[in-house]
C-alpha cells in the first residue's frame, strides 16, 4: 500500500451559480521515501492538492488516505492533532513569526506535543543543526536573509520528525543559488531521513533534485502516477 | 488543547509601538474615568448615607421643610418641649441628648475689603451638637465660645468656599455680619456633609442672622424612645407646626435628589469608556489582520483556533492591565480625597477598595472585550485563504 492515496479526489468551490473545481477526479499514489515534485500552470491546482494532503483543507469528494487514515472523515480537532505529528509544512514566503528567535520558531510545533523541556531544546538543536543555521539560533527573522529564512522554517518543519514533507514553491522567493542549497537539504532530508517530500514548483532547476515529476493541469494529472520519471537529482545519496 | 506560550503574546505586544501606547492609554483612561465617576458617586452616596450614629438620630424640623433644613423654621421653645416630653432620649452626665440647631447658607467674604461672597453652610450650634454628632471629632483647636465672635471649620470647610485649605487655619478669620471672626478650631466629620460645613455658637448665629426666637431644627438622640415615640409626640402638637423625621432618612431624600446628577455622571462615563472600547477594538483589529497569514500558520502546525483566541485575548489583556495600573496608579494619586463642591457644601472623591476595583475591572474587560471580537474574525477564514493573504 502506497503512503498516500488519492481516488478520484475532487475539490470545488461555489461561487453562486458557477463550481469552480480545482481539483477534478485525481487519482495518485506517492511512495513512502518519494521526492515528488508537481508542476503545472498557475490554478491548475497544484496547492489545492497540497493543502488536502497536509490536512488543512478537506476534499469535496472522493478519498485520501495516508499511512492508513482516511484523513478526510477526521473531525478538525483530530485533523490538527494529525497534522502536527505526519506533515511538515514549507511555505513559499516562510511564514516565521516576526518576535520569535530562529530558535523559538522551529520550537513553536514541539510546544503542541508532550516533551520535557530539555528532550525539546534538544531536538530543536538537532533540526538547527540539520539545516545548518545552528550558529543563527538566537536571530530574528529579520536579522536572516531569505534563504536562511527558508532553512529555519525546514527546520520548523521536521523538528517534529514528520513523515511527510509538503513544500508549497519552496524557492519562488529566492535567488538561484539560496534556492540551490534549499533543493539540496530537501533533497538530503529526503535521502537521509527518508522523509517522504511534495513539492510545487514552476522552476524546472528544482525538478532535477527530485526523484518524479508529475505535471496537473486543471485538476488532473497529464501523466499517470508513478509513470513520468524526470530523473533522480544527482547528490542524492550522502 | 496546548497553549501558545505568553511569551509569544508578550513579544507581540512589541510589534507596534503606536499600537501598544494606544492600548495602554485606551485603558489608562477608561479606569481614571471609571474611578472618577465611581469615586464621584461614591463619595457622595457616603456623604449623604453613612454617617456614624445617624441611626439613632432624628430631627425634629418644620412641617413643610422636609427637603431642605435650611428652609425650616421652628420655635425656639422645641428643643424644651421634645427634651421634656420625649422619655428615653440618651443622657448622659446630666446632658439630654437634644441638640438645637441652625442649618443656613450663607454668604461669607475673606475679609472687609473683599467684595467676594463665597457660599459658606453655618450650623449654629450648642456644645450638645458634638454629643449628638458623634462622627465629629475636634483635630485642632477647640469649640468657639459664644460671645467671642469665633467659630470652627470642617475638614472640606476650604472646599465649599472654594479657598485654599490652609486659608482656614487656626487663628485666620472670616468676615460676616460686618465683623472678623477668628477660626479657634478645626473638626473632621469624614463622609458626611457636616465635614464641610462651618460650626459657630447657636446664639451667635442666632443673633447674627436676626433669628433669635427661631430655630432650623433640633436634632435628638435615641436611647429607649423608639422613632415612633418621637413621631407621635411630634404629631401631636399641632401648634408647632414639626415633624420629625429620622436623620438616615433626610439625607437618603437628599441622596435621591441628586440622584438624576449620579445617574448623568454614570451614563456619560460609560458613553466614554464605550467609546474607549470601540477605539481599542478598532486598533485589535489592525493589529490582528495584518497577522492573518501568521495565524493561519499557526493553525497548519496544528494549534487550534481556540488556542490562538486565548494567546490574542492574553496579549490584549496584559496590555490592558498594564494600562489599567497606570490608570489606577495615576488615579489614586491624584483624584482620591480631591473634594468637590456641591450645594450641600462638599464632599471628597473616594476611591476605597470596591471603586478600585471596579475601575481595575473596567480596564481589563477593555483588553477582554476588545481583543475577542478582532480575534476570532481574524480566524474567520479557512486556513488554506489565510496562508494566501498578505
Ligand atoms: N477559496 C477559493 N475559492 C474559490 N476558488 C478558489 C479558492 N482557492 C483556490 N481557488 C481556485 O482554484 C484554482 C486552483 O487554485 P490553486 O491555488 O490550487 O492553483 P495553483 O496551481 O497552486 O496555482 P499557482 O501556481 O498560481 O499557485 C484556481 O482557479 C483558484 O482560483
Ligand atoms: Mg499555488
Amino acid at each position: 500500500m502506497s503512503l498516500i492515496e488519492c481516488v478520484n479526489l475532487t475539490r470545488e468551490y461555489r461561487k453562486g451559480e458557477n463550481i469552480i473545481r480545482p481539483l477534478d477526479g485525481l487519482d495518485l499514489e506517492i511512495e513512502a521515501g518519494d521526492f515528488l515534485a508537481l508542476m503545472g500552470p498557475s490554478g491548475s491546482g497544484k496547492t489545492t492538492l497540497l493543502n488536502l494532503i497536509a490536512g488543512i483543507d478537506s476534499p469535496t469528494s472522493g478519498s485520501l488516505v495516508i499511512g492508513g487514515v482516511d484523513i478526510s472523515s477526521l473531525s478538525k480537532r483530530r485533523l490538527a492533532a494529525w497534522r502536527s505529528e505526519n506533515i511538515g509544512y514549507v511555505f513559499q514566503l516562510y511564514n516565521l513569526v516576526p518576535v520569535l528567535t530562529a530558535f523559538e520558531n522551529v520550537e513553536l510545533p514541539l510546544l503542541l506535543q508532550k516533551l520535557s523541556t530539555k528532550e525539546r531544546r534538544a531536538r530543536v538543536g538537532e533540526a538547527l543543526e540539520m539545516v545548518g543555521i545552528a550558529d543563527r539560533h538566537n536571530h530574528y527573522p529579520r536579522q536572516l536573509s531569505g534563504g536562511q529564512e527558508q532553512r529555519v522554517a525546514i527546520a520548523r518543519a521536521i523538528v517534529t520528525d514528520p513523515a511527510i514533507l509538503v513544500a508549497d514553491e519552496p524557492t519562488g522567493d529566492l535567488d538561484k543559488p539560496s534556492a540551490k542549497s534549499v533543493m539540496l537539504l530537501l533533497q538530503r532530508l529526503n535521502a537521509d531521513l527518508n522523509k517522504t517530500i511534495i513539492m510545487v514548483t514552476h522552476d524546472p532547476h528544482t525538478t532535477e533534485f527530485a526523484k518524479h515529476t508529475l505535471h496537473l493541469e486543471k485538476g488532473r494529472l497529464l501523466e499517470q502516477a508513478g509513470v513520468a520519471e524526470s530523473g533522480v537529482g544527482e547528490g542524492a545519496g550522502r | 488543547m496546548r497553549q501558545l506560550p505568553f511569551e509569544y503574546a508578550y513579544r507581540n505586544l512589541g510589534r507596534s509601538r503606536v499600537r501598544l501606547i494606544a492600548s495602554l492609554t485606551g485603558s489608562a483612561l477608561v479606569v481614571l474615568l471609571v474611578l472618577a465617576s465611581a469615586g464621584f458617586v461614591r463619595g457622595m452616596q457616603l456623604t449623604l448615607t453613612q454617617h456614624e450614629g445617624i441611626h439613632e438620630n432624628v430631627i425634629i424640623l418644620g412641617t413643610g421643610s422636609e427637603e431642605a433644613l435650611e428652609r425650616s423654621q421652628i420655635d425656639a421653645s422645641v428643643e424644651t418641649i421634645m427634651a421634656a416630653s420625649v422619655p428615653g432620649l440618651k443622657k448622659e452626665a446630666g446632658v439630654i441628648y437634644a441638640s438645637p440647631e441652625i442649618n443656613m447658607a450663607l454668604p461669607v467674604r475673606e475679609s472687609a475689603e473683599s467684595d467676594a461672597d463665597l457660599p459658606a453652610v453655618m450650623r449654629g450650634v450648642r456644645p450638645v451638637a458634638l454629643l449628638v454628632h458623634s462622627a465629629v471629632e475636634i483635630v485642632e483647636g477647640r469649640a468657639p465660645n459664644p460671645g467671642e465672635d469665633e467659630l470652627m471649620v470642617g475638614a472640606l470647610a476650604h472646599a465649599a468656599l472654594g479657598v485654599p485649605p490652609d486659608r482656614l487655619a487656626l487663628g485666620r478669620t472670616l468676615h460676616f455680619d460686618n465683623r472678623d471672626w477668628t477660626i479657634s478650631g478645626r473638626f473632621r466629620a469624614p463622609n458626611t456633609v457636616m465635614d464641610a460645613e462651618i460650626w459657630l455658637p447657636l446664639t451667635d448665629l442666632q443673633i447674627a442672622t436676626k433669628r433669635e426666637a427661631s430655630l432650623s431644627s433640633v436634632v435628638l438622640t435615641l436611647d429607649t424612645a423608639g422613632f415612633a415615640d418621637v413621631d407621635l409626640i411630634a404629631k401631636s402638637r399641632l401648634d408647632l407646626e414639626i415633624t420629625a423625621m429620622r436623620e438616615a432618612e433626610y439625607y437618603r431624600s437628599i441622596a435621591a435628589f441628586y440622584r438624576p446628577i449620579r445617574i448623568m455622571i454614570i451614563v456619560t462615563a460609560s458613553l466614554i469608556a464605550l467609546g474607549g472600547l470601540l477605539g481599542g477594538l478598532n486598533t485589535m483589529y489592525a493589529s490582528f489582520a495584518a497577522r492573518v497569514r501568521e495565524v493561519g500558520m499557526l493553525q497548519a502546525l496544528g494549534y487550534t483556533r481556540s488556542a490562538i483566541v486565548l494567546n490574542l485575548s492574553e496579549e490584549s489583556l496584559f496590555a490592558a492591565a498594564c494600562g489599567a495600573l497606570i490608570g489606577a496608579t495615576i488615579g489614586i494619586l491624584m483624584l482620591d480625597g480631591l473634594s468637590l463642591r456641591f450645594s450641600m457644601g462638599a464632599f471628597a472623591l473616594t476611591l476605597d477598595a470596591p471603586v478600585v476595583l471596579v475601575g481595575f475591572l473596567g480596564g481589563l474587560s477593555v483588553g477582554v472585550v476588545g481583543a475577542i471580537p478582532p480575534a476570532i474574525r481574524c480566524l474567520r477564514l479557512p486556513i488554506p485563504e489565510a496562508l494566501k493573504s498578505h
